[in-house]
C-alpha cells in the first residue's frame, strides 16, 4: 500500500534522513519506533508533503506522492494526524471533526461520519459542544484521531499519540488504535514509546539517526538483544 | 446640545466606527491567516479614495459604471498586493513573514505615498485632496433628519462586515479561512489549500479597505499620506479587540469612532489622535489581552 524507498531529506546542509525505506502492506499495523531525533518526524513531514525531498521516492498504491501539493493527499486515502495534535483550539469538537471532512466528504454522510466517531469515543460525543482547547491531553488526541478517521481513509498514520498523556490514558488509547485495526483499518504507527508500538505492531521498523537499523515482527524486535539493550533497558519486561 | 447635534455625533461615531472595524478586520485577518502585516493597509483605503476622486469628480462617467469600475479596480488591487508581498513569502517561517512583510510593506507605503503625492500634484490638482459628496445632504427617517453622507457610509460598512461574517461563517472557504489561522499546518493536512485561502482574503481584503477608503473620503478628506496614520488607527483597534476576533474589531472600532468625533466636537479634531492612542494605551493598562481577547494560559 504504502512504500517508502531510500527518502532522503535534508534541512539546509544538516541531512537527517540516509536512504531510509519501508513498506505497509494492506490491513498491517506498522510501526516506526526510534529515539528522540531518529527522523521519525521528518519521515512523516515528507510523506505529507510538508518537507521537499533529496532523493528517493514515496508510493501509494504504485502511484508516487512526491509530485502532490501536501493538501491533496488526503485525497488519496492518506490520513495524518499530526503530532500535536493538529486541532483548532477555538472550534468546537464538532466543528473539528466536521473539518476532517473538510476535503473528502465521508460516503456515508458528514452526520454518520460523526457519529461513528462518537461511538468510538463516546467522551467526544458529550463534549461535542465544547471547544477543542479545552479538552484534556487524552480527549485532545482522540479527537484528532477522530479527525483523521472522519474521510474514512485507507491508511491512517500516527504520529506519537502517546506523547505527554498519563499511561492510564495511553492504554485506552492503544485499546481503541488495537480495534481499529481489528476491524481492518491499515496504520502506521509512529512511537518514541517503544513497547508499546511493539507490543501492537505486526511489523516495525527502528530508525536511528536518520537510517532503518533493525526491521522485523513486533515479537521478534521485543526479543531482539539489540533492541532490548537500547531501548527496553537490557531485560524484558518482567511478567 | 441639541438633539439634531448629539444625533449627529452618535451617528458620525458609528459610522466612521464602522469603517474602522471593517479595516481592522480586514487587516486582522490577513495577520491571522498568512502572519503578514501589512503597514501599507491604510495607504490602500488612501489608493481607493484616490480611485474613487478620480472616477466621480474627475472623468465624467455615470455613476453605475464608476462604481463596477472601483470595485474592478480594487479587486485588481488585492491581486497585485498578495502576488508581490504575500506569495514570495508563502515558503517561510511565521517570524520571517512577520518581520519580512513589516519592513517591505512599510517600504511600500512610502513608495505609494510619495509618487500619489508627486503625480497628483503635477497632473490633476495641485493641493492632493481626495474627498467625495453625497448627493443628498439630509435623509429623513422615521421623523428624524439623518446625514446622507454618515448613513451611506454606516449602511455599506455594515453591509460590507456582515459579508464578510457570513463567508467565514457559513462558507466552506470561510471554515478554511479559520482552521487554516488557528492551526496551519492541522489544516493543510486536512486538505486546504493555503493559496486559495491567502488569495480570497487579499481579493476581498484588500479590495473591501479600498472601498472603506472611499468610504471615508465622503465624510473626511484624505490626503497622499493618510495612509500611515489609518494603518496605526486599524493596528490599534486590532490590539484593542484581539487578532481575528470580528466582535472585538466592532468594539475596537466603535469606540475609536466615537471617541474621535466626540474629541473633535468637545476640543476640535487636531486632538483626536491623542485621544484614539489615550483609549488605546488604557486599554493595554487595564486588559493586555485586549477587550475581546482571552488570558493566555
Amino acid at each position: 500500500m504504502l512504500e517508502v524507498r531510500d527518502l532522503s531529506v535534508a534541512y539546509g546542509d544538516l541531512r537527517v534522513l540516509w536512504g531510509v525505506g519501508f513498506t505497509v502492506r494492506p490491513g498491517e499495523l506498522v510501526a516506526l519506533i526510534g529515539p528522540n531525533g531518529a527522523g521519525k518526524s521528518t519521515t512523516l513531514k515528507a510523506i505529507a508533503g510538508l518537507i521537499g525531498v533529496e532523493d528517493g521516492t514515496v508510493t501509494l498504491d504504485g502511484t508516487s506522492l512526491l509530485g502532490e501539493p501536501p493538501y491533496t493527499r488526503i485525497r488519496r486515502g492518506i490520513s495524518l494526524v499530526p503530532e500535536g495534535r493538529g486541532l483548532f483550539p477555538a472550534m468546537s469538537v464538532e466543528e473539528n471533526l466536521e473539518l476532517g471532512g473538510f476535503a473528502v466528504p465521508p460516503p456515508e454522510g458528514l452526520a454518520r461520519a460523526l457519529e461513528r466517531v462518537y461511538a468510538l469515543f463516546p467522551v467526544l460525543g458529550q463534549r461535542r459542544r465544547q471547544l477543542a482547547g479545552a479538552l484534556s491531553g487524552g480527549e485532545q488526541q482522540m479527537l484528532a484521531i477522530g479527525m483523521g478517521l472522519v474521510s474514512r481513509p485507507r491508511l491512517l498514520v500516527l504520529d506519537e499519540p502517546s506523547l505527554g498523556l498519563a499511561p492510564l490514558v495511553v492504554d485506552h488509547l492503544y485499546d481503541t488504535i488495537a480495534r481499529l485495526r481489528r476491524e481492518g483499518l491499515t496504520i502506521l504507527l509512529v512511537e518514541q514509546q517503544i513497547f508499546l508500538a511493539l507490543e501492537l505492531a505486526d511489523r516495525a521498523y527502528v530508525i536511528e539517526t536518520g537510517r532503518i537499523r533493525h526491521e522485523g515482527s513486533g515479537r521478534a524486535l521485543l526479543a531482539d538483544p539489540h533492541v532490548q539493550a537500547a531501548y527496553l533497558g537490557g531485560a524484558s519486561r518482567p511478567g | 446640545m441639541t438633539f439634531q447635534t448629539l444625533l449627529d455625533l452618535v451617528l458620525g461615531g458609528v459610522s466612521l466606527g464602522g469603517i474602522y472595524a471593517l479595516v481592522a478586520f480586514t487587516l486582522s485577518l490577513s495577520l491571522a491567516t498568512t502572519h503578514v502585516l501589512n503597514v501599507a493597509h491604510g495607504t490602500f483605503m488612501v489608493l481607493g479614495a484616490a480611485l474613487a476622486t478620480l472616477l466621480f469628480r474627475v472623468t465624467p462617467v455615470s455613476w453605475p459604471v464608476a462604481v463596477l469600475a472601483l470595485l474592478a479596480g480594487f479587486a485588481l488591487l488585492g491581486l497585485f498586493f498578495e502576488a508581490a508581498f504575500v506569495r514570495p513569502f508563502a515558503a517561510k517561517s511565521p517570524q520571517q513573514i512577520l518581520v519580512g512583510s513589516i519592513l517591505v510593506t512599510f517600504g511600500f507605503a512610502l513608495a505609494v505615498e510619495a509618487l500619489l503625492g508627486y503625480y497628483w500634484a503635477r497632473l490633476v490638482d495641485p493641493q492632493p485632496s481626495f474627498s467625495l459628496t453625497f448627493p443628498r445632504a439630509r435623509v429623513t427617517l422615521l421623523g428624524l433628519a439623518f446625514s446622507g453622507t454618515r448613513l451611506t457610509i454606516l449602511v455599506v460598512a455594515a453591509a460590507a462586515i456582515t459579508a464578510f461574517h457570513l463567508l467565514l461563517r457559513s462558507t466552506p472557504l470561510g471554515r478554511a479561512v479559520r482552521a487554516l489561522s488557528q492551526n496551519y499546518v492541522g489544516a493543510v493536512i486536512l486538505g486546504v489549500n493555503p493559496r486559495l485561502v491567502s488569495l480570497t482574503i487579499y481579493l476581498t481584503g484588500i479590495a473591501a479597505t479600498a472601498a472603506a477608503g472611499a468610504l471615508l473620503a465622503l465624510a473626511i478628506p484624505l490626503e497622499p499620506y493618510s495612509g500611515l496614520r489609518l494603518t496605526l488607527v486599524a493596528m490599534t483597534i486590532v490590539v484593542i479587540g484581539g487578532v481575528g476576533s470580528l466582535p472585538g474589531a466592532l468594539l475596537g472600532g466603535g469606540l475609536l469612532g466615537m471617541a474621535e468625533v466626540l474629541t473633535a466636537y468637545v476640543l476640535g479634531s487636531v486632538w483626536s489622535p491623542v485621544v484614539s492612542l489615550l483609549v488605546f494605551f488604557s486599554v493595554l493598562v487595564v486588559r493586555p489581552e485586549g477587550l475581546w481577547g482571552r488570558r493566555a494560559a
